[in-house]
Parts: structure tokens; sequence; C-alpha cells
């Protein structure tokens, strides 16, 4: 099991590499999302604010999020670390992401975009 | 009489037989869609097993090829794994030698493909062969890929780019399951209206549009202005969408049998059985030799007066 302070660590090491990734940013600059990332063994939740192709991370949950994400939380820290991919938690069922197809299989490109660089 | 049979999983409305002569020999070549349904269409793979010369897998790829890597789509093997007799191809081999030489022939003999000409792939990782040969004639090529498939407005532009980004995303890619990142069934038979809205310029600005065609139909805007496709699997109906979009041209890499084209898949379960090898022991050679010698040439249908 990770702490909730690993799984806010993970969120943030996640949120700086993709700040810090120019080519994301450009093709993100269409799609302002909001993404709620929930443990559900600890007491964690937290809210990504895409906008305007620039990530923030903040602590809670927003009312009306586009996708939610949850699982957890030593998947949650292990995907957002980069120590593993979120296709083979999701396709097992112990990372679930609910919201539209498209918006799903465009978080994993972005992940996956991330892991590669 | 030899018996060629496609499982796609693909729509039934495009189900279709004929019997053709190849090399003197008759082949009867059939194409069976199972509406995305992947268990119908393992039904299907095991009931033919052991039935047929040989077993296309349509609507699906189980081979990507990015140079000289290969990756393997999850769910396509899982197709594939399920025909134990039968030689079973899903058309990637043959891609990889026909459309280059398609694209040679094109250029070299017809006026359709010049050096500068704005070339759109909507999707090349799974033509890479012809993504290869258009940029290598001097096309001003865009690659579609992250806008098609992931809905991402990124246009890639050369094919070092599409390389390094096929190869961070392929190997995981392609265990996701293969609805999220192909148009499968029903969804093959509708057009995607918000994407064909925000993506219409992509469109637009192109001369040329290659590629798979079900991605090329779900994203086509109105209002085309003579544009040629180059594509592979048509029907008479899509000849008649292709028209009411404004459409100029139509070249398919496989020919014609009664009134459409076959996908690659079929026509290299044709080459696998006349060739009477198993498909890992068939190397390109052997295919480009066969086609000579089937003389098969690039359909082109003039689609506007």
């Amino acid at each position: 099991m990770a702490t909730q302070q690993e799984i806010k660590e993970s969120l943030e090491t996640f949120t700086e590499n993709y700040n810090n990734n120019d080519r994301l940013k450009i093709m993100n600059r269409d799609w302002n999302r909001v993404v709620v990332v929930k443990a559900t063994d600890v007491d964690s939740v937290h809210t990504w604010v895409l906008q305007d192709g620039v990530l923030k991370l903040k602590e809670g949950e927003a009312d009306a999020p586009d996708l939610t994400v949850i699982s957890d939380s030593e998947t949650l820290a292990d995907v957002f670390y980069g120590d593993i991919t979120p296709i083979e938690p999701y396709n097992d069922g112990t990372l679930r992401i609910m919201g539209s197809e498209d918006d799903i299989t465009r978080l994993d490109f972005i992940c996956l975009m991330i892991w590669g660089e | 009489m030899k018996r060629v049979v496609s499982v796609s999983l693909g729509s039934t409305k495009r189900d279709h037989k004929v019997t053709v002569e190849l090399l003197g020999e008759e082949f009867e070549i059939a194409r069976m869609g199972t509406d995305g349904d992947f268990n119908r269409a393992l039904e299907l793979l095991r009931d033919l097993d052991g039935k047929v010369d040989a077993i296309g897998l349509g609507g699906i790829d189980v081979y990507l090829f990015v140079k000289e890597k290969r990756y393997a789509i999850q769910d396509g093997l899982k197709l594939m794994d399920a025909v134990k007799t039968t030689p079973v191809v899903d058309g990637s081999g043959l891609k990889n030698t026909l459309e280059r030489e398609v694209v040679r022939i094109l250029a070299a003999e017809t006026g359709l493909l010049k050096k500068g000409a704005k070339v759109l792939m909507v999707s090349s990782v799974d033509r890479f062969g012809m993504a290869e040969a258009l940029a290598e004639i001097g096309c001003a090529m865009t690659f579609g890929d992250l806008i098609f498939t992931a809905g991402i407005p990124y246009p890639i532009m050369t094919v070092e780019e599409l390389e390094e980004i096929a190869n961070k995303l392929l190997p995981e890619i392609t265990k996701m399951p293969f609805h999220l990142v192909y148009p499968t069934g029903k969804k093959q038979e509708s057009q995607d209206e918000a994407k064909v809205q925000k993506f219409a310029h992509f469109y637009h600005n192109a001369e040329v549009i290659a590629g798979d065609f079900h991605l090329i139909r779900r994203f086509m805007p109105s209002g085309m202005q003579g544009q040629i496709i180059l594509t592979n699997t048509t029907t008479s109906d899509d000849i008649e969408f292709l028209k009411e979009k404004g459409v100029g041209t139509l070249v398919t890499t496989t020919p014609e049998y009664g009134g459409r084209s076959f996908g690659t898949n079929v026509m290299e379960a044709a080459l696998v059985a006349i060739l009477g090898k198993q498909w890992d022991q068939i190397s390109a050679q052997d295919y480009l030799d066969l086609l000579h010698r089937l003389n098969f040439r690039p359909r082109v249908v003039t689609l506007q007066a």
C-alpha cells in the first residue's frame, strides 16, 4: 500500500513531466479537461485541471470531472511515477477510468507519451 | 477449387463472395463480418480451421511494422491463435510489399502521385511501407495517426517523427482493447460527426488521402474538391459515398472482384493458398514475384467528370 504522500508525489512528478514536455502541451491545447484521481484504500483525492495545454494539480475533488481515475494506492503511485503503464491495470480492472471512450483513449496516449520521452 | 475466407470484425453488411481464377486455378473468396463481436469471430475461425485453404483476418491488424520492428496487437493474436491448422494472415505481409509497389507504379506511370503532392495518411502505423514509399517519392506528408486514432490534433510531418512516436506508443497501445483505437462493427457504418467537423481542414488541405478506408470514411467531411483516395477495401456503396463527398479519383491497391476490392488480408490469404507455404516461410520477394505473375495493378476509378 502506498501512502497519501506517495500518491501526491507521484501526481506531482507526472504533472512536472507533462509540463516540461513542450510537444505534449502543443498536442493538448484544444483539450480542456478536469480529471479526478481517487484511491480506494487510503484517503487521497486529487484533481488535475488541464487548460490550454497546461496541467495543474490540486488536492480535493472537483464537482463535475470529465474523467475519474480510481484504483488502489499502490497502483496509482506506480502508474503516475511511471513504474508501470496504465494499460495492464486498466485491462485487468485494477484501474478504473470513468469518462467518454475518446477521453480515456486520449489520456492513455498522453501517459504513454510522457514515459516514452 | 480453393477456398479463402476472410473473417472480419467489421459489419456483416460488407459480406461478399466471388469466384475468381488466379493462375489457372479457381478460387472461392468470401468475406464474413461479425459486427464487432469478438467471440463470434473466434467461433467462426475455429469452425473454419481445417476446412478452407487460407484464412484472412479483417477489421483488425495483428502485426504492425515500423521499419524492422514488429508489434503484435494482443486482440489480433487471440484471433490468430484460434486457428491451429489452416494458414491465417492479417494482410500485413502483403501490405508492406504491395503498397510500396502501388506507390511506385502510380508515381512512375500515372500523374496521380507527384513530388510535392500534399498527402494525408489517416493512419500510417498499419501501413508503414506505404508511408515510407510516399515520403521517398517526395510527397509532402501529414501522418494523422494521433489525430484520427486518439483525437489529438497533432499532425506528424516526417517519417522520422512518426517512427519515434510509433516506437514510443505501440508497445503499450497494442495491448489496449482494439475497439478503443479503431472503429469496429457498427461504427464502420457511421461517421464521427464531431471529429468530421473538427478535423475537416486536414482533408480539405490534402491532394491525396491515403490509408485504411474505414478510417478515411469515418472522418471524411463534405466539400471535398476532387481529391485522390488511395486505399484498399471499397464496395460500390463506398464509391457512391466518395462521389457524394466530392472525391475525384479512387485508387485501390487490391484488384476489383465482383464490384468491390477486397481487403489486403483476403488477397494475402489467396496468395498464401497459391504459394502453399506457411506464412512465416514466405518472403517479401515471394509476394512480389507472385504479384508480377498475377499482373496485379492498382485499380483507378474516376469519380468526377
